[in-house]
């Protein structure tokens, strides 16, 4: 092509000047200014157990209603060694982060598939929603006895509970992200040819990630909730089964180390799919 | 050869309190092979209406839209079209975006790498090969939109204003690459602008519409030497062409 404008628009390929190069590293190196606050997470814990620590001392609430810190620090250390109630702490954790995982999975399997399927047809849509609409506003709690008489005491119940729980957050964002694609990105794979395979798997399925991905995150907080309800259902491990023992023998000190066990690993959880979200979907909320 | 026979577009009321909007009336036109056309209009005439006609995203609620005397149906890739918005699929890197039309032709294994990297040269993108869109300023962006638009041979190039967005200085650099690739490829354009300029400089006809309901109000052939140079605007000749188009734009 004989004249091209674009030679000089584009990146210079020699050597930058000197000082240059010190902000082209700069600019290369991984960001960090996230580090620096690092440490703001870290201050509010600290003021929050210490806040704890002084409205427990002054005895504000009976020892019983709000253990110190240090006593739930020494539960712990029992529970982590010694066990509660005949399992040990990993056992517990084992079995309720087991049944997350199988029932959120699962809704995701199923749930994401569906979303699609209510996208692209309105008679599917027409088919599926009111079924959604009238499950989603229904406690966990109420499902248990529907779930022990269907799926017994066993493990089954567990993992159809939080399924149904978390199932609809799936759907309806998986729904949505399909829906709400760009016409213009529909029009590209057009032009091109693509056919109706093509278009779902360059266009729609990525164009639906970032929302499936909200949902996942909204989901997987929903399921915790869902566990202690789960385990409600004859459940003999699990830490909702621990806390509710606990409860029921007033040992207030292992109900904070269940409480705040399952904060800890729902935020992993969270942060584990917020890890998977940025390395699938680079480009959201910029693009 | 794209002919337009009495070609109207009414778009029914988005509510029950409005009318239907009729964005184009009784429109005719013919462009040939090879052509640079220019559409030139003010917002709202109804010029995206009629490129999205021509490529077959909507079709006319009168009249015929012919494509070398066949009736256009739906989209194709003989038909390429460089958006008005940014269009570029922000989950693939730019080489993969320009690719976009061979791997939906060729599969991915089949994509032409030869090609796709003679095309990142041509269009000075080498460096940006494995960027993101997002990564990359609007004028590369849009680059890159035309890339893929003419990496796969099109006969036709449909442009909705494609440089609109564009600091002056890349718009002139963008009018300039755009013409240059089109006396080397030869292809027919169909280019839309909102630009008096723009549209004179580029185009060996300029097509001026009529505010709403869009009609083409006039047919003006530019007879300015090609090669064109930025500065053949401060010509007489184009200061001509220049009032006839505003004339009609903006009787008073
Ligand atoms: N999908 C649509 N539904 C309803 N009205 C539309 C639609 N697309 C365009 N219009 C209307 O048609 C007219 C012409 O629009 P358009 O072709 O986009 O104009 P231009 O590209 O010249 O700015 C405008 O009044 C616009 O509001
Ligand atoms: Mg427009």
């Amino acid at each position: 092509m004989g004249y091209s404008p674009l030679q000089r628009s584009a990146e210079p390929s020699q050597e930058p000047a000197r000082h240059l190069r010190a902000m082209i590293a700069d600019a290369q190196a991984p960001v960090t200014s996230k580090a620096y606050h690092g440490y703001v997470p870290w201050m509010v814990v600290g003021v929050i157990v210490i806040l704890w620590w002084a409205v427990s001392a002054l005895h504000v609430f009976p020892s019983l209603a709000l253990p110190s810190p240090g006593r739930v620090a020494r539960d712990g250390y029992v529970i982590a060694t010694t066990g509660y109630n005949g399992y040990s702490l990993l056992a517990n954790i084992g079995a309720s982060v087991t049944r997350i995982a199988v029932g959120f999975l699962a809704a995701i399997i199923v749930g994401v598939p569906i979303g699609f399927l209510m996208a692209s047809s309105k008679i599917i849509f027409n088919a599926i929603d009111p079924l959604l609409q009238f499950l989603r506003p229904i406690p966990p709690l109420a499902y248990i006895p529907v779930m022990v008489i269907w799926f017994g005491v066993g493990q089954l119940s567990k993992f159809v509970l939080i399924f149904v729980c978390t199932i609809p957050i799936i759907i309806i964002n998986a729904m949505s992200g399909a829906k709400n694609v760009q016409e213009t990105r529909i029009r590209v794979a057009q032009v091109f040819g693509a056919d109706s395979r093509q278009l779902f798997r360059y266009v729609i399925l990525p164009s639906a990630l970032p929302e499936i991905f909200t949902g996942m995150r909204v989901a997987i907080g929903v399921a915790w909730t869902c566990l202690v309800a789960a385990e409600m259902i004859a459940a003999q491990t699990g830490l909702g089964a621990m806390i509710l023992t606990a409860g029921n023998e007033l040992r207030m000190g292992v109900v904070f180390v269940g409480i705040i066990l399952i904060g800890l690993i729902g935020y992993l959880m969270e942060l584990s799919i917020r890890t998977v979200e940025t390395r699938m979907v680079p480009w959201k909320g910029k693009a | 050869m794209i002919e337009l026979h009495g070609v109207s577009k009414v778009f029914p009321a988005p509510n029950a309190r409005s009318e239907p909007v009729v964005a184009v009336s009784n429109v005719d036109m013919a462009i040939g092979d090879g052509e640079f056309v220019t559409v030139v209009g003010p917002s709202g005439c109804g010029k995206t209406t009629i490129l999205n006609m021509i490529a077959g995203f909507e079709h006319p609620s009168q009249g015929d839209i012919l494509l070398d005397g066949a009736p256009v149906l739906k989209p194709g890739p003989e038909r390429a079209v460089v958006f008005q918005q940014p269009s570029l699929l922000p989950w693939m890197t730019v080489a993969d975006n320009i690719a976009f039309g061979l791997t939906l032709r060729d599969g991915r294994r089949g994509v032409d790498r030869a090609r796709l990297e003679g095309t990142l040269q041509t269009m000075g993108l080498q460096d940006f090969a494995t960027h993101y869109p997002y990564q990359l300023s609007g004028g590369m962006q849009q680059r890159a939109a035309i890339a893929r638009a003419l990496i796969t041979d099109p006969a036709i190039l449909l442009m909705d204003e494609p440089f609109g967005a564009l600091d002056a200085q890349t718009r002139s650099d963008m009018q300039r690459f755009l013409l240059s690739v089109w006396t080397e490829l030869q292809h027919t354009v169909l280019f839309v602008t909102h630009d008096v300029e723009e549209a004179i400089l580029l185009a060996d006809r300029v097509l001026i519409m009529s505010p709403r309901p869009g009609r083409i109000a006039a047919n003006l052939r530019i007879g300015l030497s090609r090669p064109r140079r930025w500065d053949m605007v401060m010509d007489r000749d184009f200061n001509e062409y220049k009032r006839k188009v505003l004339k009609v734009l903006r009787p008073q």
